[in-house]
C-alpha cells in the first residue's frame, strides 16, 4: 500500500500564496553571487531542511558559522519537502550533515504515514548525497492544552525512534524536552503562537542540535575512541 | 439589512480549527486575560505581519518603549479581527493609537470588501474607544512577480485612503519602501517567502512607522 506522505508530487494548496512562495533555487543563487552562494562555499557543511519559518537573527549567531544553508518553507508537509529535494534543491551541494525538520504540517495523514514520509526523506538524501549525515528532529508538542495533534506528533516520533536506526548514517534527535511543563500547558515565551517558536525557544533547541552537529562534524564517538586507542 | 450582512470582510467571523489544537481561540483568549493588567498607549492589531514584528528585536527596540501592546494573528483576514476587538481584546484598555494592519489574507474578497472590512474595524475602534486614534497600515505588495494579489492590496490601500480622508480619528499610512524593484520583482531579502519580512524588511518598514507614531502620540498628549 502506497504510504501517501512519501508521494512526490507536489501536494496543491489551497491557498492562493504557495505559487508566490518560490524559495530562491540554488541556480538563483549561482548566478546572483549571494553570499549563500553553495558552489562558493568551499565546504558547504549542512543543510538544514524543515518546514518552518527560520529567524535570522538566531541563524546567524548559532548556525552560519557552521556554513549552514535554510531551505524550510512555512507550511511545506512531507509531499512538498520530497518534490523540493526531488526538484534541484540538491542537485549542486554535498554537506556533511543534512538536518530534517517536518512533519507537524501533514494534516491529512496517519502517524504512521507522516513518519513513513520522513523515512522517505532520509533514504532520499542517503541515497542522493553519499556523504552526508542525516539527523531528524523529532516533532515538537503543539497547541496550549493537550490535544490530538500532540498525541500525533508523540506516536510519529516513536516511530521514527523504531525505524530510523535501520537505516545507515541516520539518526533522530528529539528537541522537544520542556515545552510542556507539569500544568501540560505551552507557553507563548517558548511558541509565541502555540506552533512556532520564539527566540528563547529556538536558542533552547539549538543546544542540544550544535552538540550533535558538531559531534558529527569533529567525527563519531567511534571514530574518536579508535584514535585513541 | 445592513451592508456588513452582505460583506463577509465585514462580518465579525471567529478563526475555524482546522488542524485540530484549537491555537486561534488559545491565541484570543490570552490577549483579552493579557489586557487585564496593561495599560498599552499603543496597541498593533492585525496578522502575521504585526504577529512576527513582537518576534524580532525591532519592537523591543521602537516600540516597548512606546508601551505598546501587539495582538496579531498570522493568517487573519478583517473578519477575523473584527470578531476579536468585538469579543473582549479591546475590554479592558484605553491605546491613545491602535495601529491595525490587515487585509493580506482576505483570499476571495474584492479590493472593495477587503477596504469595507476594514473600515468596519476602524468603525468598530472608534466605538469602543472614543478618544483612540486608528492608523491604518498599507498593506504591502506580495510575491516575486507582478500578480493579482499586488494589484488588489494596491487597490484596497487606494479605496481605505479615499474612505478615511475625510475622518478625524483615522489615517493611512504608507509603509512600503520600496520593495517592488525596477523589474518588478520583490526581494528575498526583504520579504524572506515574498510575503513575510526579514529583520531588513522590518527595519525599513518600521523606522518610518515609529517616527510617524512618537508624532501622533505627541499629538494626543496636547489634547
Amino acid at each position: 500500500m502506497q504510504n501517501i506522505g512519501a508521494v512526490q508530487h507536489p501536494c496543491a494548496r489551497k491557498y492562493s500564496g504557495y505559487i508566490d512562495k518560490n524559495y530562491p533555487s540554488s541556480e538563483a543563487f549561482r548566478m546572483s553571487g549571494d553570499e549563500m552562494n553553495p558552489a562558493a562555499v568551499a565546504q558547504a557543511v549542512e543543510d538544514i531542511q524543515g518546514d518552518d519559518r527560520w529567524m535570522s537573527q538566531i541563524w546567524r549567531e548559532l548556525f552560519s558559522p557552521l556554513h549552514a544553508l535554510n531551505f524550510g518553507i512555512g507550511g511545506d508537509t512531507t509531499c512538498n519537502v520530497l518534490w523540493r529535494l526531488q526538484n534541484g534543491e540538491l542537485d549542486n551541494i554535498g554537506p556533511k550533515v543534512t538536518v530534517v525538520w517536518v512533519g507537524t504540517n501533514n494534516h491529512e495523514h496517519s502517524a504512521e504515514q507522516v513518519a513513513g514520509g520522513i523515512l522517505a526523506i532520509a533514504q532520499l538524501l542517503t541515497s542522493r548525497l553519499p556523504k552526508t549525515k542525516v539527523v531528524v528532529l523529532g516533532l515538537l508538542a503543539r497547541g496550549e492544552w493537550p490535544n490530538p495533534l500532540r498525541e500525533k506528533n508523540v506516536a510519529v516520533n516513536s516511530f521514527l525512534r523504531s525505524w530510523l536506526p535501520r537505516l545507515g548514517h541516520t539518526q533522530f534527535l528529539d528537541v522537544g524536552a520542556g515545552f510542556v511543563h507539569s500544568d501540560e500547558t505551552i507557553s507563548t515565551r517558548d511558541m509565541f503562537d502555540f506552533l512556532h517558536l520564539t527566540a528563547a525557544g529556538y536558542r533552547a533547541i539549538s543546544k542540544p542540535l550544535i552538540d550533535l552537529l558538531l559531534q558529527i562534524l569533529e567525527g563519531t564517538p567511534e571514530e574518536k575512541r579508535a584514535s585513541l586507542v | 439589512m445592513s451592508s456588513e450582512d452582505s460583506n463577509p470582510a465585514a462580518t465579525p467571523t471567529p478563526g475555524v480549527d482546522t488542524q485540530g489544537d484549537g491555537r486561534w481561540m488559545s491565541l484570543h483568549n490570552h490577549f483579552v486575560s493579557n489586557s487585564k493588567d496593561k495599560e498599552p498607549d499603543v496597541l498593533f492589531v492585525g496578522d502575521s505581519l504585526v504577529q512576527l514584528l513582537y518576534q524580532f528585536e525591532v519592537w523591543q527596540d521602537l516600540f516597548s518603549p512606546l508601551h505598546a501592546l501587539n495582538f496579531g494573528v498570522g493568517g487573519d483576514a478583517t473578519q477575523h479581527v473584527l470578531w476579536r476587538l468585538s469579543n473582549g481584546e479591546l475590554g479592558h484598555i484605553s491605546p491613545k493609537v491602535v495601529v491595525l494592519w490587515v487585509g493580506t489574507n482576505n483570499h476571495g474578497h474584492t479590493a472593495e470588501q477587503i477596504c469595507g472590512g476594514i473600515m468596519a474595524i476602524v468603525q468598530l475602534i472608534k466605538d469602543k474607544l472614543p478618544k483612540a486614534y486608528t492608523l491604518v497600515l498599507g498593506v504591502l505588495p506580495r510575491g516575486k512577480m507582478p500578480n493579482p494579489l499586488r494589484e488588489r492590496n494596491a487597490q484596497v490601500n487606494k479605496l481605505v485612503q479615499e474612505a478615511v480622508s475625510s475622518l478625524p480619528h483615522a489615517s493611512l499610512l504608507n509603509v512600503d519602501p520600496g520593495f517592488v524593484h525596477s523589474d518588478g520583482s520583490i526581494s528575498h531579502q526583504d520579504l524572506y517567502d515574498y510575503l513575510h519580512l526579514t529583520p531588513q524588511g522590518y527595519q525599513a518598514v518600521c523606522q518610518p512607522l515609529h517616527a510617524h507614531l512618537k508624532g501622533l502620540l505627541e499629538k494626543q498628549a496636547e489634547n
